[in-house]
């Protein structure tokens, strides 16, 4: 892992990296298909590529409030140990290169569950970039829905 | 290098897998010709080549067990092939057992399970075939032969007496023959049996078997005439020939390479004796007489096969056939039992191609992109209107019309590449039936019709399982034990049907047996012991066909080898149910069983009615769906909720969600309907919708295109004034019926499925989702999951 090619969403005016590696594509959201008795933070599924997915709204998988979508939302479509998700995110846009030595880890004042989350933390161009941790974010059990869920 | 080798591991264990069933298929057709001289050439090789192609692939591969005793039985076949042997009960049983462990050897291998034992197997084929040829010819005229557990009678074959001198062989006349034969002979003359062997050297001088037939017609009354094979490979054909004339007239016939001998009046009333009766042995101390028995497998003509025809079409080689025309030989197809049409996987393998079944899938969900893309396209077609030439639209109209049938057939085509002869899991049950005959000390005869029906290959593998169960129970608990069906007044050989069918979109698939039918009175007891019907309740076949897939259920006291579980019908049940198919059943006491399976052709595609509740749309599969009706909303019936009458009990109790409300799920709306009482299923309570004002904004957000096929739909229910109708589409049958009310009925569609296959999606009452192409994923629901928490509870 040397120089490493990340995608770059923005969650409440925060900066996040995914290893471009796991992100499949990048969709506009059009109609998502709410399905009953789901998790609170699944949106609903949506058609990709012919297969239907669970769409996730990050914003209340991570506890913040839910926003509208608009013309920047964006559904970022990866797959980890053979799941393909979106995870909706309120912009997507950059594609970065962060060398391996600028990434840290995620210090212990971060709180919670959240450093579960990250794989750890790097800065660029004068940002924090939190990056994130596809498996665990996609990984679901009572106790993480009642420590994020809003029911 | 290892993805190579894997790749190559697959292809070996699919190569394997095809022999085997041509095997299994081919030792089908060899069975009748157990204990007689002469065995079909091409069958042998065929069975020959199969064993062979195993043995040099299990070697490369290094699955030794396979090899060696592909081999044991490869050497086997090869002896039978050059009549050193003739193929007994014995050997037969030793071929089917050996295919059995060959195919557990491959297994285990691919499980990476240790190999099961081999040795016995292979010492048995020894035995069977290392005997000297003069043990084998004693063997041959003993006295004694050992009697098969599962004899049919009246399947005698003759062989020759030891008294006559020059062995003739034994001929099969037919009765009409015979009486011919008899006729001829009260007039006073005397039959011969002349035998010609053919040769080149005589071709040459002008003798073939037209001139002789001719030569013996000149003498007298050609009766019969019959090709046999040689030990030698080589071919006689022998003619019984009625006449007058003296020895002096063909004496010197022999030259010419025909031998004659009186023909027998032993051998003649024999003949007459077996046509006479059927179930009669012969009497007249002709020594060795065989037996063989087993199921009979025969194929679209379910005649009861008389011996008669058993021994002549037992004897009939089939090459001489075409290459002389012997038009007196009798026109029965020269293999006995041979499904009429050949079936389509014994092609040559030279042009077929192996495909995974996932790519399959693939291809699959493209095209149904490719049918959603068009579907836009018509869309933004539709758009243009306004703004293009009237001339231009049209065009653009025509070729887009076009390309929608053009689609069509693609996917017919892709979905026909995905299936196959439904014969492939027939062929399985034909085994299965005969181990169990042998269990059982029942005789059965099989009939298998529309093998050649085809049916999506996903679906084939799913419903094996079931189909074995249901034959299983047939034998075992279907039909009776000899004693007691002659009681009845029926033959003592019981009767199992095998059919398949396709019906539009579905196949139908029926196991029937002629036995003493379902017991409805002790089911009917058993299910009151436990409680599960009223105490004066009558059992409608639906009703009954309920209780008997219960799980648990069962009316044996014991379990035993071949079914008493009490679980195998609910397997089946849930197995038709979950491809979307439908199981019914059709018995008489005393008359038999017919358990009736109806299929989708297809699972990637299904007809589906789609509803929309709250201004959500969903999609029920139209196979569960029984009508449409609407009642007056004042006749639904509500009944207290009690404390603990939770349906949802741990059942669907899953660590990703939230514990559901159980008041959700509990049912307490029920409304009377053709006689029986519908627990009422609303969707807007159980998903947790947004109730629906009617003429509120819910329409609003319905989809375009379902808005336009809310407008040009004819054949809609609407709902008037929901305030006092209720629109209800009744799904499942039997105790599983319900009723789900919906808002709006808004139409038919054709649905590519598709599975829900993250776990953060699967939720209780959706099977799946669609789209129906505006790319926008409506769910399918699980009527099965909704019946099952509707089913009131009391």
């Amino acid at each position: 892992m040397s120089n490493e090619p990340f995608i770059i969403f923005e969650l409440v005016g925060t900066k996040y990296a995914i290893s471009s590696q796991m992100v499949q594509r990048m969709e506009m959201i059009e109609q998502i298909t709410p399905v009953p008795n789901s998790p609170s933070f699944v949106e609903g599924v949506v058609f990709s590529r012919g297969q239907v997915i669970p769409a996730i709204n990050l914003r209340v998988r991570f506890g913040f409030e839910k926003i509208r979508y608009d013309i920047r939302t964006r559904l970022i479509v990866i797959k980890a140990n053979d799941r393909t998700v979106g995870l909706i995110a309120d912009s997507a846009r950059e594609f970065v290169v962060i060398p391996a030595d600028a990434i840290q880890p995620p210090p212990e004042a971060i709180c919670g569950l959240s450093d579960k989350y990250l794989t750890g933390i790097a800065i660029s161009g004068e940002k924090l970039v939190l990056i994130l941790n596809c498996e665990e974010v996609l990984k679901f059990s009572n106790n993480s829905l009642a420590a994020f869920g809003n029911s | 290098m290892t993805n190579l080798f894997s790749s190559f591991l697959d292809d070996y264990f699919a190569e394997c897998d095809e022999h085997l069933m041509a095997i299994r298929q081919n030792l089908l057709f060899v069975e009748p010709y157990v204990n007689q001289p002469l065995l079909s050439r091409s069958i042998l090789d065929k069975l020959f080549g199969s064993f062979h192609s195993i043995k040099g692939l299990s070697g490369m591969v290094g699955v030794n067990e396979a090899e060696q005793l592909a081999h044991e039985m490869e050497s086997y076949l090869r002896a039978l092939r050059d009549n050193k042997v003739v193929l007994t009960t014995e050997g037969l049983d030793a071929l089917l057992s050996g295919t059995k462990i060959l195919e557990e050897v491959i297994t285990a291998y691919r499980i990476q399970n240790p190999a099961p034992d081999i040795v016995p197997i292979c010492d048995r084929f020894r035995t069977i075939f290392t005997k000297p040829e003069a043990q084998e010819q004693e063997q041959e005229k003993s006295e004694l032969q050992e009697k098969v557990e599962l004899n049919l009678p009246g399947q005698s074959i003759p062989t020759v007496a030891d008294t006559q001198p020059k062995a003739p062989k034994s001929l099969k006349l037919k009765p009409e023959e015979s009486i011919q034969l008899a006729a001829a002979l009260e007039k006073g003359n005397r039959a011969w049996q002349f035998e010609f062997l053919p040769g080149t050297e005589k071709a040459a001088r002008g003798i073939n078997v037209n001139t002789v037939r001719q030569r013996l017609q000149s003498i007298g009354q050609l009766i019969h005439a019959e090709p046999i094979a040689l030990e030698n490979g080589g071919i006689a054909f022998d003619f019984i020939v009625v006449s007058n004339a003296d020895t002096d007239t063909f004496a010197d016939w022999e030259k010419d390479g025909i031998s004659y001998l009186p023909y027998s009046e032993q051998e003649i009333k024999s003949q007459q004796s077996t046509v006479n009766s059927q179930n009669e042995e012969s009497e007249n101390g002709r020594a060795g007489e065989r037996e063989s028995g087993g199921a009979e497998i025969k194929s679209q003509k379910s005649t009861v096969k008389s011996q008669k025809e058993e021994r002549e079409s037992g004897t009939t080689a089939e090459s001489p056939r075409k290459a002389e025309n012997l038009d007196n030989i009798s026109p029965t197809p020269p293999l006995p039992h041979s499904p009429a049409p050949p079936l389509p996987f014994t092609v040559a393998p030279s042009n077929v191609v192996r495909v995974d079944l996932a790519r399959l899938d693939e291809l699959m969900q493209m095209v149904g992109e490719l049918v959603i893309t068009r579907s836009r396209l018509a869309d933004n077609l539709n758009n243009l209107k306004t703004i293009l030439p009237a001339s231009h639209l049209r065009t653009l109209r025509e070729t887009n019309l076009t390309l929608e049938r053009q689609l069509r057939d693609l996917r017919e085509g892709v979905m026909r590449v995905r299936m196959v002869p439904i014969g492939e899991i027939f062929v399985r049950m034909q085994f299965a039936i005969r181990d169990l005959v042998k269990e059982t000390q029942k005789q059965v005869v099989l009939e298998v019709s529309g093998e050649t029906t085809e049916i999506d290959k996903f679906i084939v593998e799913r419903m094996m399982n079931p189909l074995l169960h249901l034959v299983r129970n047939a034998v075992s608990h279907g039909l009776e034990e000899q004693q007691e069906r002659v009681r009845w007044g029926k033959s003592p050989q019981g009767k199992i049907a095998l059919r398949a069918t396709t019906v539009g979109e579905m196949v139908t698939i029926e196991v029937e047996d002629d036995g003493r039918g379902v017991n409805v009175e002790a089911v009917t007891s058993s299910a009151r012991e436990q409680e599960s019907i009223g105490a004066d309740t009558t059992l409608s076949s639906e009703t009954l066909l309920d209780l008997i897939c219960a799980s648990g259920f069962s009316t044996r006291k014991e379990a035993d080898l071949t079914s008493g579980r009490g679980v195998g019908m609910t397997v089946v049940k849930n197995t038709v149910t979950e491809l979307g198919g439908f199981l019914s059943l059709d018995t008489q006491v005393g008359r038999g069983t017919r358990f009736i399976i109806q299929l989708p052709l297809t699972l990637a595609i299904a007809d589906a009615l789609i509803v929309s509740v709250s201004g959500q749309t969903f999609a029920i599969p139209l196979s569960s769906v029984h009508e449409i009706t609407q009642v007056p909303s004042a006749d639904v019936t509500l009944y207290p909720t009690f404390a603990n009458a939770s349906v949802m009990g741990g059942e669907w109790g899953d660590k990703f969600f939230k514990p559901l409300r159980e008041s959700k799920w509990e049912n307490n709306e029920m409304i009377a309907h053709r006689g029986t009482v519908l627990p009422l299923i609303r969707l807007a309570r159980i998903f947790n919708l947004e109730n629906e004002i009617p003429g509120s904004d819910a329409e609003e957000n319905l989809q375009p295109t379902l808005k336009k096929e809310l407008n040009t739909q004819t054949n809609i229910l609407q709902s008037i004034n929901s305030q006092s109708l209720l629109n209800l589409v009744v799904v499942g049958n039997g105790f599983s019926a319900a009723a789900i009310v919906v808002d709006r009925i808004l139409g038919q569609r054709e649905i590519v499925v598709r599975p829900l296959t993250d776990p953060l999606v699967q939720v209780t009452g959706i099977a799946g989702a669609t789209e129906l192409g505006d790319g926008y994923a409506v769910l399918i629901l699980d009527i099965i999951a909704l019946t099952r928490a509707a089913r009131i509870k009391n």
